[in-house]
């Protein structure tokens, strides 16, 4: 996949897993690199930076049997802007699918 | 090197020192030995965990922009968004063409519509003597075809110029804005996408 792609659509990766559950770092950043392959330790200045405007919050949470592990959680506005850029990407790929089946038919 | 925890941990400390609050560099520093810490009880080597995280002087750079751009947001000066600046051009050469370039033309277009706006703004009471002064009859200052002349000129001039220099001030405060959330995207998307893989 293309390199200068995937920077971008990290931070709607990110999102969008934890919308589904809260994550500590290491189980966020295996979910998304058992599926897209990046350098792992990118995801953690994203979420600063996701923290940072207000996306995120974060709280400690004892492991079984180890030290307290950082959680990542949604906020109300991350909610929001998972949503959205859901929104976007779902459009915008269906653009790209559409105008791509149609220069294959061309090419028939 | 070796690859290790310490090492990667060192490397990200020493290039976030004095640019990062303490409190700030702790909270980064903890997530990476975190995922460290993780990693090993997973049984994964140390040397394994430190290739995927990928290079820690990227990492730091990519934070120290970050930060910088911030800062250079929340308060407005001229110090602070050359620092952000500098940080978001040494993420990748590729920001030699996308960010260097594009500030010199701007910074070199503010400098000079602001040098214009300070000579038409001074040049303009001079004017305004010599007009006066051929009014009052001195001939070696005759350089209107009438006093009234020169004198409207000198107004003209006069407001041009301060027009420039207030206007200068607009355009400069403007860019200022636009280029903050420029180079926010361009960390955001752009730059640093060649460590992805």
């Amino acid at each position: 996949m293309n390199i200068q792609f995937k920077k971008g659509v990290l931070e709607i990766c990110v999102l969008s897993v934890l919308a589904h559950k809260d994550c500590y770092g290491y189980e966020l950043v295996n979910e998304i690199s058992k599926r897209i392959d990046i350098s792992e330790g990118t995801i953690y200045p994203l979420l600063h930076r996701l923290k940072d405007e207000g996306h995120v919050t974060t709280y400690l949470q004892e492991s079984a049997g180890g030290a307290p592990r950082k959680y990542y959680r949604l906020t109300e506005s991350g909610r929001k802007e998972e949503h959205e850029q859901k929104e976007e990407w779902m459009q915008f790929c269906a653009s790209v699918n559409a105008l791509l089946e149609g220069k294959n038919h061309a090419a028939d | 090197m070796l690859q290790t925890e310490q090492e990667f941990v060192r490397i990200l400390k020493s290039r976030l020192e004095g640019t990062l609050p303490p409190e700030e560099l702790s909270d980064i520093v903890s997530d990476y030995t975190e995922h460290f810490r993780i990693g090993r009880t997973e049984g994964r080597l140390e040397e394994d965990l430190f290739r995927s995280l990928g290079s820690p002087e990227d990492i730091a750079r990519e934070i120290r922009a970050t930060h910088l751009v911030k800062k250079a947001e929340a308060v407005t000066s001229c110090k602070n968004i050359l620092h952000a600046v500098l940080a978001t051009i040494g993420l990748g050469l590729f920001n030699l063409v996308f960010v260097l370039i594009p500030f010199i033309i701007l910074v070199l277009l503010l400098v000079i519509i602001f040098i214009v706006g300070v000579a038409f703004t001074v040049c303009g009471p001079v004017a305004g003597i010599f007009a006066l002064l051929q009014l009052a009859g001195n001939p070696s200052f005759a350089i209107w075809l009438s006093p009234a002349a020169g004198i409207f000129f000198s107004i003209g001039i006069t407001a041009l110029g301060l027009l420039l220099v207030i206007g200068d001030l607009f355009l400069a405060r403007f860019f200022y804005h636009i280029g903050i959330r420029y180079l926010k995207w361009n960390i955001g998307v752009i730059t640093g996408t060649e460590r992805l893989t």
